[in-house]
């Protein structure tokens, strides 16, 4: 992490230095233990601001549409991927983005840790050799690295950046099918019909309709939400209407077949903890089995679910 | 403890088409219950939520004046859900309104003072009302001169045609009327409100200017009356921000730390220039 | 002073349960929330804080403002104003705070919202000292403290196996009616007082020069800098106890409806947008900046006081960590370089 976050930061510092880029996005230091923060960096030596770590859990491909200027981005894994489906839906312009790509090794659910803790507060943590120091006031714990990891990570087909112009790091090995017991997930398969629905209906009771995970999300940029048109009304505006919240979040995924990479940007930006990687995870997986595509892969490959345009 | 959110019932007794690309429709209401009527003390410059039960409401100024008894009237372009639904009622129909809400043009700083009214477009609804109040024979002796200079894009887009026609043969008042370019059978001014300003050019000695209009024609006119020697303190505007509590609390139509729907939406340049340009 | 054996308190929710609507925190997913409680087992009492605060009790996220039938030249309203008495068990003085601050809002000169100031005056605080402040809280800052007692009826001290109970006012007095509880003594004052002594907010925000600086600063640059990261979401604004924009809607079917009223925000586009199109804060900036500037600021030209109370859920909430105490700081520190 140490030697990634010291290439990331002489990168970004030549590519700004140089002027090749106006702005470099990544990730600095956060404000709380296992986070990192999404960062803009625009002069030479700010670049020294720039970290990695295990708390970059945002895909900041979400910062990257229609920018007039051009600019680098740090991307993991699942960010060049959103990335790719980005460039194909026409929000970014490839010639005026330096892609600076890092193997990713996952990102730390927070979650998992104040699970783990059971109330008591982390303070500080600390990552080595794949075991995770957890501080708190009158504890110390060490945990293995791979308890901690989201969901999506742990099963992550494409850890390292499938699009880029700079690599930095060595390639990690990719996560196989096998992981996806580990991730210790719900089993969506495996329950009834009756149980997806009572299962969704009970994450989703707790929804506030912030939009936290619209908003995070690279691929949802509609102008106008259709959660937010008032001419029709699709929805009730009401978050204590469950049922609206749960066609709210499967309309919204079902909008995002065949562009979700399943990186989990959406779950992690929950406030209320609400699952929504199961619904994510099963929407990638139908895509793969039905259209046999993989979203943010290949630059040339389309979208399944695309309008053919003929030009004659 | 009174409930501000609940609507008085009012009956749609008329409904016209008031421009002549229909956007613009004029509604009268009457209270159902004397006592909300009495209840409904308002001024001009003062607005309304006007509720369609079933579809929401929406803030309008009134257009009527208070020496119109009895009656409520709003001119309301299509633009949403609400006014959508509004253009689709007949006469007969039952609707909500509740207010009065907000400040209302500073009748008492007028007293005694030449006014001078300019409207651009459907914004001049609580102009007529103003226009209306000052042309009662109640209030007429209260204030000095009155011009009133309003425009249109086209003579079939100017409010209240019939009541222009019968102010311009009054003579206390001077109703100037201008449309942006040239019409068949358009007698009158020609060209936009801040140009024919600048040519009238009425007096600002001892005079008030009150300015309702698109952003782009408040924009222009503010400096033609400066010009004229109008102090920002006499220059009175009304905004119209995004509202719907109407009484400051739902937070949407802040202008600064002055909210458009409790202190507003009236203001002085002089007030507006204390104020980040948020509207 | 009165003393509260801890395994008492099931007992006494128990008895309050039937006589009040009795909301508590309890556990939902990973964090807790304030629920109204059937039992007082439910209860759970050593918490941090909830996800979303307790003003969700007296301002719903979407309530019924009053429902209405469209009969022939008429129509028949119904007011749905909540008039069933509550208590809030374990509210942390923060959280009490902020419903001195949202009464200002809601029980203004001019206007008063009859569903809000309903509920706030039948419902009884009981409140709970944060012995072990997290990393995130910053009450001290904001004129608050981990044992503040103001806005509460009452106020519990965690002294171990029992709780020291501050009777603030005669609200909360009539709570413990018939609970015949032994006055504390000495010993226990004694612990309370220790209790209270350690109990420290490790963090401090300097909100010193910050009220001058947002009087002149609304067209500083920092302001597209500082939101830059920002996404857009209501997470900072729905789990925040100061924070009261809402949206009034009509949800109908027929003749039949109801006005309803649900929490809105300003980071959102629509909160602002006019029906001509035009939209007076039509960028993440302009919406962040009316964010900090209606708490630090416009909230206090107008009230006197800062719509914060140092509770932290925005720094734990925000999907991208931008935390509320960092920007204050840089704010502040922006105009160090001016003067």
């Amino acid at each position: 992490m140490r030697e990634l976050t010291g290439a990331i930061q002489e990168t970004a510092e030549r590519l700004l230095r140089d002027k090749e880029v106006e702005l470099v996005v990544g990730f600095a230091a956060g404000s709380l233990p296992l986070r990192n923060t999404p960062c803009f960096i625009r002069r030479p030596h700010e670049a020294q601001n720039l970290v990695w770590g295990y708390g970059c859990e945002n895909n900041l491909a979400v910062f990257l549409r229609r920018r007039p200027e051009k600019l680098a981005v740090v991307a993991k894994g699942c960010d060049s991927r959103s990335i790719v489906e980005l460039i194909k839906e026409n929000q970014i312009n490839r010639e005026k983005l330096v892609i600076i790509g890092v193997p990713c090794r996952g990102m730390i659910d927070r979650r998992k840790v104040n699970r783990l803790l059971a109330g008591k507060e982390l303070l500080e943590a600390e990552v080595n050799d794949g075991q995770v120091r957890l501080k708190g006031r009158d504890f110390q714990e060490t945990v293995l690295l791979e308890q901690l990891l989201h969901d999506s990570c742990l099963t992550c087909p494409h850890p390292n950046p499938v699009l880029y112009d700079i690599l930095l790091g060595e390639p990690v090995p990719a996560k196989g099918a096998d992981s996806r017991s580990k991730a210790g997930e719900v089993d969506w398969e495996a329950k009834a019909p009756a149980e997806k629905r009572a299962y969704l209906f009970a994450e989703l009771s707790r929804c506030i309709r912030c939009y936290a995970c619209r908003q995070a999300c690279p691929m949802c940029f509609c102008e106008e939400c259709f959660a937010d048109c008032s001419v029709p009304e699709w929805l009730s505006r009401s978050s204590l209407n469950v049922q609206d919240n749960v066609f709210f979040q499967a309309v919204r995924v079902i909008h995002l077949a065949g562009r979700c990479v399943d990186c989990g940007a959406c779950d992690r930006a929950c406030p209320m903890g609400i699952n929504l990687h199961v619904l994510t995870s099963k929407m990638t997986k139908d895509v793969q089995e039905v259209f046999g595509y993989t979203a943010g892969v290949s630059l040339e490959e389309k979208p399944p679910l695309a309008a053919p345009i003929s030009l004659t | 403890m009174k409930n501000p959110y609940v609507p008085a019932p009012v009956k749609l007794v008329r409904h016209v088409v008031e421009t002549d690309d229909n956007l613009i429709h004029s509604f009268t209401f009457q209270f159902l219950k004397e006592e909300d009527e009495k209840a409904f003390v308002y001024r001009p410059g003062q607005f309304a939520e006007v509720c369609v039960f079933g579809k929401g409401e929406s803030p309008f100024g009134m257009a009527s004046s208070p020496t119109e008894p009895g009656i409520l009237k709003f001119s309301v372009a299509r633009v949403g859900v609400v006014t959508s639904a509004l253009h689709e009622m007949p006469e007969g129909s039952i609707l909500g309104v509740r207010g009065p809400l907000g400040n209302s043009y500073p009748l008492e700083e007028f007293k005694g003072k030449n006014l001078v009214i300019i409207g651009g477009g459907f914004a001049f609804t609580t102009l007529r009302s103003l226009t209306t109040y000052i042309l009662h024979p109640d209030n007429r002796g209260d204030f000095g001169e009155l011009t009133v200079i309003y425009g249109a894009r086209n003579p079939g887009l100017l409010l209240y045609k019939d009541e222009l026609a019968g102010w311009e043969k009054r003579s206390d008042i001077n109703l100037i009327c201008t449309i942006d370019a040239p019409a068949d059978g358009w007698q009158k001014k020609v060209g936009f409100v801040p140009a024919v300003t600048k040519e009238v050019a009425p007096s600002s000695a001892d005079a008030y200017a009150v300015v309702c209009g698109p952003p782009v024609m408040i924009r222009f006119t503010i400096p033609v009356l400066e010009e004229l020697g109008f102090p920002p303190e006499r220059i009175i505007l009304s905004l119209e921000n995004r509202m719907k509590c109407g009484i400051g609390m739902c937070g949407r139509c802040n202008v600064g730390n002055k909210f458009v729907c409790k202190d507003g939406p009236v203001f002085s340049k002089a007030q507006l220039n204390k104020l980040p340009p948020e509207y | 002073m009165l003393l509260l054996n801890k395994d008492q308190i099931t007992s006494w929710l128990n008895k309050l349960i039937p006589a009040y609507q009795v909301f508590a925190p309890v556990k939902e997913g990973d964090y807790f929330c304030f629920q109204q409680i059937r039992s007082g087992e439910q209860a759970v009492l050593n918490y941090t804080n909830s996800r979303i605060p307790p003003k969700e009790i007296l301002f719903p996220r979407s309530e019924k403002l009053f429902c209405y039938r469209c009969e022939t030249g008429g129509v028949q309203l119904t007011e749905q104003v909540d008039e069933s008495k509550k208590v809030v068990v374990g509210v942390r003085p923060c959280d009490a705070k902020s419903f001195l601050l949202l009464d200002k809002v809601f029980n203004g000169d001019q206007y008063v919202d009859p569903y809000y100031l309903t509920r706030r005056n039948n419902t009884v605080l009981v409140g709970l000292g944060c012995n072990q402040p997290a990393a995130t809280c910053f009450c001290t800052s904001l004129s608050g403290g981990p044992f503040s007692a103001e806005g509460l009826d009452l106020l519990f001290v965690d002294i171990g196996d029992q709780y020291l109970v501050e009777v603030v006012t005669e609200r909360g007095k009539e709570l413990l009616s018939g609970m015949e509880l032994p006055v504390a003594g000495q010993e226990a004052q004694e612990a309370a007082r220790a209790v209270k002594e350690s109990a420290v907010c490790s963090t401090l925000v300097d909100l010193g020069g910050l009220k001058y600086r947002l009087d002149v600063n609304f067209d500083d640059p920092i302001w597209a800098l500082l939101a830059e990261k920002c996404l857009g979401c209501a997470a900072c604004t729905y789990t925040c106890p100061t924070c009261h924009c809402f949206d009034i809607v009509d949800e109908a079917a027929g003749k039949e409806g109801c006005r309803i009223r649900n929490w809105d925000a300003c980071m959102f586009p629509l909160f602002t947008l006019h029906g001509s199109g035009h939209n007076p804060r039509p960028t993440g900036k302009e919406r962040f900046r009316q964010r900090i500037m209606h708490k630090f600021k416009y909230f206090v030209d107008n009230y006197g006081t800062i719509a914060c109370v140092g509770c932290g859920r925005c720094i734990l909430s925000c999907p991208v960590n931008l935390d509320i105490r960092q920007v204050i700081e840089q704010i502040s520190q922006a105009g160090g370089d001016q003067q």
